[in-house]
């Protein structure tokens, strides 16, 4: 009765998931192509002339917001700036100072060599701008500051390592404004503003930073990878998502989150890839801002740092001054350290999804990068590091088990409480229980080491999860790539049937890894005790399909480790039950008599 | 019951039909310890309840004989939770 009930259960939930696939699908097709199309626009250098806002007071003090483009002449496009380094390549826009164009040389969209290369920022004039720019505002409303619009003129011909460029703008009425601009052998753009007045009147001016996303990324949407909103300010990381900051933006007119703090770092985190700024002297006091701006129909997604006060720079001075650096690059683990570690930004390798168990997290890390080195294979990797792990807890596991030898002598005992209290199997485990502590034996490993490991092997799933390491990483066979899903499915027969069933759902995707991992957590669970309320035994039943399902989208490298977790579970209980000579608890005398409550 | 203890209470639960099915059932008591935090955490509230619970489970290890060990009755004196209704 309770099994046709819960197979209808299934079979409902089932129908209902895939009924409301199919009525989603138009929706859900119509957003691919447009993302598709966005990411397309964005790929295309050429920034098109476009009317752009006039030169002015960028928003009220320390809030740098845009304007909606104003109607005006089209102009022609503005002059750019080549930047060139080691790792990066693009330029920057010297209409508006905007630093919108860089590509990652190491890193290619897809698993083909030839494909294009990864793209962090993109200008504004094209469908998916992320850019950062640098600039002031008027405290005394009247000075002209430089903006969108504003042309500068640069001192060299190409910024690249060693080669740093200073740009300029004369607004005309005594003062000048400077960036000064130098790139290094990664990521990292360092900006130096200052003004100098050589007008006759002091002139008041704040100045600031920001990096700005006008619009919003596709995200992963899995709640244990933060996307969105990222920095450390104070010593705390502050996290937002993109709809949390939405929310939080629509009560404060746009600021999501604002601190004042001693230097830090904010920005904003992909996946892989990431754009932050960061005080060069973090003992600096600045105002980091979060911001989610709805303009014209578009969520724009906005972290600044400015001053926290305007400065005063009197006739004949330099002044209204600061330092950024600028990152927008991939989140290499030891990138990052080596940032923080030598330029002090505090925490930056945070920036990296480690989650709470950072402290598991960092060091499985290091450990699996480290194995990696001398295997050359980051699946190989895991799957010895995963080894490593299992061999640490066995003392553990077979600690328990060593008593089982002793089990035999108690057989006809528990025979016979079994015979008893047939009716009241509540009664029995009680006497059984009993038992255990006269003699003193437990074939059970106990709730604590089994609530140790949960942690450790989470730690392990979540490193595989967030590290660009695994990211077009290369395993055996068909697998090109660990942090994709497995390509084959069995709904196709294997690629036999010339279509492609994840045309008509979601659901029809099962991989060949999938349902190793499902056959393995089966078997794995034939050796385990099952619950002792029959619906939970029944749920415990249909645990490796359920499974199957859910991992089938997952990356390959992710249920690769689940299986062969699930084989090395297999073999430790298997070595352990041989050694102790008895076996396996489902077919042992004390089968019945094993206490199956967790 | 406190809502804290409620809640508590729930997380337990959701607990045993999750996660229970899929690591197994190891428990080395009767009360299993899961068993054992629902009945502790109605009878003795959240604090005492969580305390309770995980010494439970501290105990629950390889180095300890395990057995039969129920909830504790309450002492007298001791905090009583607010009664129902």
């Amino acid at each position: 009765m309770d099994q046709k009930r819960l197979l209808a259960a299934i079979a409902i939930s089932i129908g209902i998931l895939l009924t409301f696939d199919l009525l989603n699908r138009p929706a859900r097709e119509a957003q691919r192509a447009e993302l598709a199309a966005q990411q397309q626009a964005a790929q295309v250098q050429q920034a098109a002339p476009k009317p752009g806002p006039n030169p002015g007071p960028v928003g009220p003090l320390g809030a740098p917001t845009d304007a909606a483009p104003a109607a005006g002449a089209p102009r022609a496009p503005g002059a750019r700036l080549p930047i060139d380094g080691p790792r990066v390549h693009g330029s920057l826009s010297l209409r508006g100072a905007r630093l919108d164009d860089v590509v990652l040389k190491d890193y290619h969209e897809t698993v083909d060599r030839t494909s294009p290369l990864v793209r962090v920022l993109a200008p504004r004039e094209g469908a998916a701008p992320y850019y950062g720019q640098w600039g002031w505002t008027a405290a005394d409303g009247r000075t002209p500051v430089p903006g969108n619009d504003t042309d500068w003129t640069a001192d060299g011909a190409e910024l690249a390592p060693g080669k740093p460029v200073t740009l300029r703008w004369d607004n005309g009425q005594g003062q000048v404004f400077e960036i000064g601009l130098a790139l290094d052998e990664n990521y990292m753009v360092t900006a130096e503003q200052r003004v100098k007045n050589t007008g006759p009147d002091p002139v008041q001016l704040l100045p600031w930073a920001r990096i700005r996303r006008e619009h919003t990324p596709p995200t992963q949407g899995f709640y244990i990878l933060h996307e969105g909103f990222v920095g450390v300010l104070d010593g705390r990381l502050r996290e937002e998502t993109y709809s949390n900051a939405k929310t939080e933006g629509a009560k404060r007119a746009g600021v999501a989150f604002e601190q004042e703090a001693a230097g830090g770092w904010a920005g904003f985190t992909d996946k892989y890839w990431l754009a932050t700024l960061s005080p060069v002297d973090q003992a600096a006091r600045f105002r980091a801002t979060y911001r989610a701006i709805p303009e014209g129909g578009q969520d724009r997604w906005q972290v600044d740092f400015a001053q926290p006060q305007p400065a005063t720079v009197a006739p004949n001075t330099t002044g209204a001054g600061q330092a950024l650096r600028l990152f927008a690059g991939a989140k290499e683990v030891r990138l990052l350290d080596s940032y923080r570690d030598r330029l002090g930004i505090p925490d930056f390798d945070k920036a990296i999804d480690f989650g709470w168990f950072y402290f598991l997290t960092k060091p499985f890390f290091y450990a699996i990068d480290w194995i990696f080195t001398i295997v050359g294979n980051f699946g190989v990797a895991i799957l010895i590091f995963t080894l490593l792990l299992k061999a640490a807890f066995f003392p553990l596991a077979s600690k328990a088990y060593k008593s089982m030898g002793k089990m035999k002598v108690l057989g006809p005992k528990m025979s016979e409480i079994k015979e008893r209290y047939k009716d009241d199997p509540a009664k029995a485990q009680a006497e059984m229980m009993a038992l255990y502590r006269t003699e003193k034996i437990n074939p059970a490993s106990g709730c604590l080491p089994i609530l140790i490991q949960i942690p450790v092997f989470f730690a392990l799933y979540k490193v595989l999860f967030v590290t660009i390491e695994m990211r077009h990483a290369p395993f055996f066979g068909w697998i090109r790539d660990l942090s994709a899903p497995d390509p084959t499915n069995l709904f196709n027969l294997f690629g036999l049937l010339p279509f492609d069933p994840t045309q008509l759902s979601h659901y029809l995707h099962m991989p060949v890894w999938a349902l190793i991992m499902g056959v393995t957590m089966f078997l794995q669970q034939k050796l385990n005790p099952a619950p002792p309320d029959p619906i939970q035994a029944k749920l415990f039943q249909y645990m490796p399909i359920i499974f199957t399902f859910m991992l089938a989208s997952f990356p390959a490298g992710l249920v690769i480790y689940w299986s062969w977790n699930n084989l090395l579970s297999i073999a430790q209980q298997w070595y352990i039950q041989r050694n102790a000579k008895v076996g396996k608890p489902a077919a042992a005398p004390v089968a019945t008599a094993l206490p199956k409550k967790g | 019951m406190s809502a804290a203890a409620q809640a508590l209470r729930g997380a337990v639960i959701a607990y045993q039909w999750t996660l229970r099915p899929f690591i197994g059932a190891h428990c080395r008591f009767h009360p299993s310890c899961s068993h054992y935090a629902l009945e502790v955490l109605e009878t003795h509230g959240a604090l005492r309840g969580t305390w309770l619970a995980g010494r439970r489970i501290l105990r629950c290890n390889p180095w300890h004989p395990g057995g039969v060990d129920p909830v504790p009755a309450r002492e007298a004196g001791q905090f009583q939770p607010v009664p129902k209704g």
